[in-house]
């Protein structure tokens, strides 16, 4: 049999950047939207969550965008996508009568009702998604050639992809079940739609990536083709010395180094990186096993990620092919 | 200034909050081992622990009740005369069923709601559903009388408040006069006052339909009816649950990381927490790269960022072929040595530099804050977080004082 191509991270026209609390996932997202915009898309970058954090990745002091967007870098727009702005723009789609809309959406009723409601939140952001992709220039082609979402935590981002299919399920009829119909034919649509998970080459994260993956599967049916594995150290020392942290470890303890630290901190030090280097390339390929996908780790950055250089090296390594796990990090 | 040895003895709840990722359930499940080895009954409720901490700690996924630590674990770990562990992992649908069976008016009202589309999925998509049903738990637990210390790991999420909120927004809801017009259209229809309010209600409705299909909305209106019932018992529960949680008895501690972003959304929690006026005691910073890696040391003047830390490497050289490395390689050994050792303390200095601001924020206003180094491996076993504890409550398992005093801060 010969399976179809899948299409290339670029070639989608939506990813969508998932991964547990602290992987880095609105920097993967970040990273990822500045290099597709590199290599000449026309990117929007969408922020789902409450604090806006992509300006300031982005552009010195970037200041936030809001629901309206701005374009951050040339070929590069970001936005944030706020549920009740969505509800709004979707109704005054809906309804023709603005003065209507604004006074509903004005009472204190409405909102405490869409507070405690669930569900809409993850429609109607995932709904603006779809409107966006939907979007063409003057001559017909599409307004964005790629979308990043910046997805909630997991745990809470699979409710998220789960809930158009949800409401399709229990919901019998009407515009509501229309639109959500559409938007969960784009989640699932292999051509179009990446879901792209974060993980951090340790337990918790491996083990929760490995579990959204397969939910992600079997639940939702949206495409994932490789995880992200970000922040793995690499080997700490050079060829032929993989035995270092041992050989300084042998050393005596009154050893005198002259101004260097006593040489059990030194031990210590080169047992510290030489660990999480272990520790990181045992998760890495407990996440290719568990998931059976490639992984595409990301190197750990010794100087935090300060702006767009830091931003540029974790793009072109997501850009690159994934790498099956033995060959990582 | 409450020290966190003085916040477990003395408080009966103990909250670890914050964003997602930072290791609050290892902290949480610390403080808790620290309770029991200062001789209280003491308990961490946690939402979702590592599989081996959960297995460490012998918590039963399935029961949604307390286990207790095996005796026998106990000497090991210092847990003497009245000290007791127990863990408890959240099954939230299962706190939820909980709660209605003993709110329902009757079997058919508890049927009606468990039967709901609505209800069944109440617990996956509610908002702040997990952070109160964890309340619920805590305040169940504490009722009960079988704890001196109830330690909770709070569900992640991005706002600080949505553990607080939860239960008073779903009250807010119940209250709302939209839905008493979507129950009893009757009851505002008759009343003077709410006429234009009553209209807008109408038109809100018809929106609702038009948008949703009227079969949502029953579902909606169903779930509502049988929940009334119980509202009143619900209503009052959440008034003493939150009575409890912002009470003296109650302490928060929130829990960050030592990254730039961590700490962004570190401080962030510490706005809306002090806006909110519930209890912070204090801030434990976990898995921050200290010297030498694992301790708390100070940072010795060669490694500093002006230091001249190659000056002595031959003699770090010669000690290494002493020990019997092949002399050829020693020189870039000892290098490489080194190199490692000044990356590490660059490590420290940026985190140091990252949570510089929290650490003010937190002296200031008079809260204690406390370093927990990363550690070589994870943490996921009892002897680990008696490591932990050794940092959080100052004693002879560790080497110096907390970052309050003794170990510096470089710049």
């Amino acid at each position: 049999m010969v399976a179809e191509r899948e299409p290339s991270l670029l070639e989608r026209r939506l990813v969508i950047v998932t991964g547990k609390g602290g992987t880095g996932k609105t920097t993967v997202a970040a990273a990822l939207a500045l290099a597709a915009s590199r290599a000449g898309k026309r990117v929007l970058l969408a922020e789902v969550g409450r604090a806006e954090q992509l300006p300031r990745l982005l552009v010195p002091n970037g200041e936030p965008v809001g629901y309206a967007g701005r374009e951050l870098l040339p070929g590069l727009r970001a936005m944030r996508i706020d549920p009740f702005d969505a509800l709004a723009e979707y109704l005054t789609l809906q309804v023709p009568a603005r003065r209507l809309v604004n006074l509903v959406f004005r009472s204190r009723g409405f909102r405490q009702l869409m507070e405690a409601s669930p569900g809409w939140r993850e429609l109607i952001t995932l709904g603006k998604v779809w409107h966006l992709e939907q979007l063409t220039d003057a001559d017909g082609a599409p307004l964005y050639d790629l979308i990043v979402v910046d997805a909630p935590a997991t745990g809470h981002g699979v409710t998220f992809l789960d809930v158009p299919r949800v409401v399709v399920s229990a919901v019998h009829a009407g515009p509501l079940r229309r639109h959500a119909s559409l938007v969960a034919e784009m989640i699932q649509d292999r051509k179009r739609t990446l879901l792209l998970p974060v993980a951090l080459a340790e337990e918790l994260p491996a083990r929760e990536t490995a579990a959204l993956v397969a939910r992600l599967r079997e639940d939702v049916g949206v495409a994932v083709d490789r995880v992200v594995v970000n922040a793995v150290i690499g080997a700490p020392f050079p060829p032929g010395l993989e035995q270092l942290d041992r050989d300084l470890a042998a050393l005596p303890a009154e050893t005198a180094l002259g101004s260097l630290p006593p040489a059990s901190a030194l031990a210590a030090c080169a047992a510290y990186l030489a660990s999480r280097h272990a520790l990181n390339r045992e998760y890495t390929g407990e996440i290719a096993r568990a998931t059976g996908l490639p992984v595409v780790p990301l190197r750990y950055l010794a100087g935090g990620i300060g702006g767009a250089a830091e931003l540029q090296i974790l793009g072109d390594a997501l850009l690159g092919e994934p790498r099956p796990a033995e060959a990582a990090p | 200034m409450i020290s966190p040895a003085e916040l477990i003895c003395s408080r009966r709840v103990v909250v670890c909050v914050g964003t997602g990722g930072v290791g609050k359930t290892t902290v949480a499940a610390s403080l808790a081992l620290e309770g029991a080895r200062l001789g209280r009954r003491a308990l961490v409720l946690t939402i979702d622990p590592a599989r081996r901490l959960a297995d460490a700690l012998g918590v039963d996924a399935l029961g949604n009740r307390p286990s207790e630590l095996a005796a026998e674990r106990r000497d090991s770990l210092g847990i003497h005369g009245e000290g007791r562990l127990f863990a408890l992992m959240l099954d939230m649908k299962r706190t939820f069923d909980d709660l209605v069976e003993r709110f329902a008016e009757n079997a058919d009202a508890r049927e009606r709601i468990f039967g709901n589309r609505i209800y069944q999925h109440v617990s996956d998509a509610l908002a702040g559903s997990a952070e109160y049903a964890a309340m619920e738990k805590v305040y169940e637990l504490c009722e009960s009388g079988d704890f001196d210390l109830v330690v909770v790991d709070t569900p992640p999420s991005q706002h600080a408040l949505d553990f607080l909120d939860a239960p008073q927004r779903l009250l807010e809801f119940l209250d709302s006069r939209l839905v008493h017009v979507l129950l009893h259209p009757a009851f505002a229809a008759g009343r003077f006052g709410f006429r234009l309010f009553h209209r807008t209600a109408q038109r809100a409705i018809q929106l609702i339909e038009k948008v949703s299909g009227v079969s949502f909305l029953e579902d909606v209106s169903e779930f509502l009816l049988a929940f009334e019932g119980m509202s009143e018992g619900f209503r009052a529960r959440a008034t003493r649950v939150r009575q409890l949680m912002t009470g003296p008895e109650t302490g928060f501690v929130l829990v960050a990381g030592a990254s730039a972003g961590a700490v962004r959304g570190a401080v962030d929690f510490l706005d809306h927490l002090e806006e909110s006026g519930v209890p912070l005691v204090g801030v434990v910073v976990n898995r921050i790269r200290l010297w030498p890696p694992g301790e708390a040391g100070a940072l010795p003047e060669a490694l500093s960022e002006d230091g001249d830390a190659a000056a002595d490497t031959a003699l770090l050289a010669q000690a290494l072929v002493a020990n019997g490395l092949e002399p050829a390689r020693a020189d870039e050994a000892a290098r490489a040595a080194v190199e490692v050792a000044k990356g590490y303390a660059s490590l420290v200095r940026l985190d140091a530099r990252c949570t510089a601001e929290l650490r003010f924020r937190a002296l200031q206003d008079g809260r204690f804050f406390c370093r927990v180094p990363e550690f070589p491996r994870d943490v996921h076993d009892l002897d680990g977080l008696m490591r932990i504890g050794g940092f959080l409550v100052d004693d002879e398992r560790r080497r110096t004082a907390d970052g309050s005093s003794a170990a510096p801060v470089p710049e």
